[in-house]
């Protein structure tokens, strides 16, 4: 027989039990708290100890980390496990806003692995990583946390209507525009016009293989910049065709090289000041033709005369279009060889 | 008896509200997770800086166009950390030859391997000489490096007409790297790995393989019709394995889920890889002379992480490029891809 003050008391007793489970979910600090339980993960480099004097690696450590490292160093002779880092931020140098759409798929971790080692070697480098998921996968999430670069996590899933419908040719579907768009829209919100960063962006698919030069080259462009692209369009490389004053006439390209902007997603770099100058300007969903998603976005953006271009006048190739292949997980069967819980 | 039981249910609220109270305060502090700004940079030996020099880009404001030189590298990393000279070698063998996207995955796997300290890249190129482009690019990888060539006997070569996946094995590669390996190095702690042109690689597999002792082994991702194989562990070792493609080999792993120590190699100098074994075997070939499967030293939390992936690479379509080459148009092959 209930009583109304047993109620009451069980209700105080509850209470802050609830407060704590509701707040222990909202506050972003105890995840890190519930990492440093986890043993430090994949992508990481060691540095040896030498009888637990760790001086070394205290910067840049995180300080909750920092506790329980020197704690359990002290054993061991040889020790490992910091997380690599990317070169130290500069005040002075542009930032690179690098784009990168990505979707769940057997070789995600893979790709998003060595797309981190080859940015933890530029300077000044910001990943914006934007899932095509409804919610943000722990997978992805773990992997920006414990890879050291700066990062900002996003994520907008593609409507299923869009996935199939726009286009009969499966190769022509605007794969990642929601998401690239989603990304211009962040920076937007993040940066005000009024005092634009110096910077730029970068559409980076997470398949493409980036040279350390290509970062150099896009860092200092005023506007839009551009430069050649392999393995596209069916050529050894795509690239803009430069007059001898260093102006940007046309395209070599095989496949339309009428488009407006015969360019690869990962051929061109645009200013944030541009971006910010003109909110207006995104990739096109609707009635884009197969090879002009970029065009749909340089159009608002820039005209031929007004592009840089980088690469020794378009005549070197510093980013490779490389397309990673499908595994074939036929041994899987139907309820799945191997354990579902080990993260692939 | 009620009075006394409502108190200790007053004094039970109390202290577990003031607990979580304070639990809650805890939260609430900043913790300085922030891992970007100004880290220590990544360690690593002596590199050396190839011959296009590094570039430094100015201080002070403002933006700059580029230099007639050329593109500028990113400023040199801070000096690295004193790494204690017993920290074990890796070798890095990696077999490649010439095609396409020979670049790219070299490229990128470079940058990977830039990571890592005290390692040392054995490239073995499947022709009969040295190129100019893997020499170019290992001179400016800011790797230690090693340049082998060892080419393919005709046999053994694929054809053009040959399907995708019947690729070239590596195996006369790898036994040239051993041969460097057994003439060149002295017997130290160092660790010898094969690693393939088109896998990826995560950063802590190379300190889990850095305390072998004989023949150490992990999961591969992506790997034999599996999302991966992996050795199984009872105990601290290898009990059986967890492959699906032929199940019944000797050693049914992946050429990227062991490694072994130089020593052992050294101690064994007839170990080498069978260039005649059948598809999956060469992997066997050369650890049955090694190692038992008792031996077999489980690494990666008792091989339970994948921290290596099988990854393949699509050969690009071409049919622009052939289209226009039969016009005599083709792409300005001085322009290296």
């Amino acid at each position: 027989m209930l009583r109304r003050r047993n109620l009451l008391t069980t209700l105080l007793i509850a209470l802050p039990w609830a407060l704590l489970l509701t707040l222990w979910h909202q506050y972003p600090t105890t995840r890190y708290l519930s990492l440093l339980k986890k043993e430090t993960d994949e992508n990481v480099t060691s540095k040896a100890l030498v009888n637990g004097t760790s001086a070394l690696r205290e910067e840049g450590l995180p300080s909750c980390m920092r506790q329980q490292q020197s704690m359990v160093a002290t054993r061991k002779v040889i020790q490992n496990y910091v997380y690599s880092r990317p070169p130290p931020w500069s005040d002075n140098l542009p930032t690179i806003f690098v784009i990168t759409p990505t979707y769940t798929r057997p070789v995600q971790k893979a790709e998003l692995t060595r797309l981190a080692n080859t940015f933890l070697h530029v300077q000044n480098l910001h990943w914006v990583v934007v899932e095509d998921s409804p919610r943000r996968t722990n997978l992805v999430s773990n992997l920006l946390e414990k890879a050291g670069l700066n990062f900002t996590h996003l994520n907008v899933e593609t409507p299923k209507s869009l996935k199939l419908g726009l286009s009969w040719i499966p190769s022509h579907t605007p794969r990642g525009t929601l998401q690239r768009n989603l990304g211009l829209h962040w920076l937007r919100n993040s940066f005000s016009n009024a005092a634009p960063p110096e910077g730029v962006v970068y559409f980076a698919d997470d398949d493409n293989t980036y040279s350390l030069e290509l970062f150099e080259e896009m860092r200092y462009t005023r506007r839009v910049s551009v430069w050649p692209v392999a393995f596209v369009g069916g050529l050894r490389y795509e690239s803009p065709k430069v007059s001898p004053a260093g102006k940007v006439v046309g395209w070599k390209t095989v496949f339309d090289p009428n488009r407006p902007f015969a360019i690869d997603m990962a051929g061109f770099a645009i200013s944030i000041k541009l971006i910010l100058e003109k909110p207006q300007a995104s990739f096109k969903l609707e009635g884009v033709k197969g090879g002009y998603q970029e065009t749909s976005l340089l159009k608002d953006l820039v005209t031929m005369d007004g592009l840089e271009p980088k690469a020794a006048n378009c005549t070197k190739v510093l980013v490779w279009h490389t397309r990673t292949e499908r595994p074939t997980l036929v041994n899987e069967g139907k309820r799945g060889f191997t354990d579902p819980r080990v993260e692939v | 008896m009620r009075l006394k039981l409502r108190n200790v249910f007053v004094a039970y609220f109390l202290a577990s509200l003031g607990g979580l109270l304070y639990a809650l305060l805890q939260l609430g502090q900043p913790c300085d997770c922030r891992q970007r700004r100004g880290g220590a940079p990544d360690g690593g030996e002596g590199r050396e800086r190839g011959a296009a020099g590094p570039g430094r880009p100015e201080p002070g404001g403002g933006q700059r166009p580029p230099g007639p030189g050329g593109p500028r590298l990113p400023p040199p990393a801070l000096p690295p950390p004193e790494l204690p000279p017993e920290l074990p070698t890796i070798y890095v063998v990696t077999p490649t030859y010439a095609r396409l996207v020979q670049k790219a995955e070299l490229v990128r796997l470079s940058q990977t391997l830039l990571h890592v300290p005290r390692l040392h890249w054995v490239v073995v190129e499947d022709a009969p000489g040295p190129s100019a482009l893997v020499a170019a690019l290992l001179a400016q990888s800011g790797l230690r490096f090693t340049h082998l060539h060892a080419p393919t006997p005709p046999p053994r070569r694929p054809r053009p007409g040959d399907p995708a996946w019947l690729r070239p094995r590596g195996a006369e590669q790898r036994n040239r790297a051993l041969q460097w390996l057994r003439d060149t190095r002295p017997a130290e702690p160092a660790v010898v790995y094969f690693a393939d042109d088109d896998n990826t690689y995560s950063l802590r597999l190379f300190e889990e393989m850095r305390s072998t002792r004989r023949v150490a082994v992990w999961p591969v991702g992506l790997v034999g019709g599996l999302r991966f194989e992996r050795p199984l562990v009872e105990r601290g070792r290898v009990v059986g394995f967890h492959a699906a493609w032929k199940p019944e080999r000797p050693f049914p792993l992946d050429m990227a889920g062991f490694a072994v120590a130089l020593r052992l190699l050294l101690a064994r100098p007839g170990a080498r890889f069978d260039p005649r074994a059948e598809r999956g075997y060469l992997e066997s070939s050369l650890l049955q002379g090694l190692v038992s499967r008792e031996q077999l030293e489980p690494k990666a939390d008792n091989c339970t992480r994948v921290l290596v992936w099988h990854t393949r690479t699509e050969k690009p379509k071409m049919r622009q490029e052939e289209q226009l080459q039969r016009q005599g148009l083709g792409s300005d092959p001085r322009v290296e891809v």
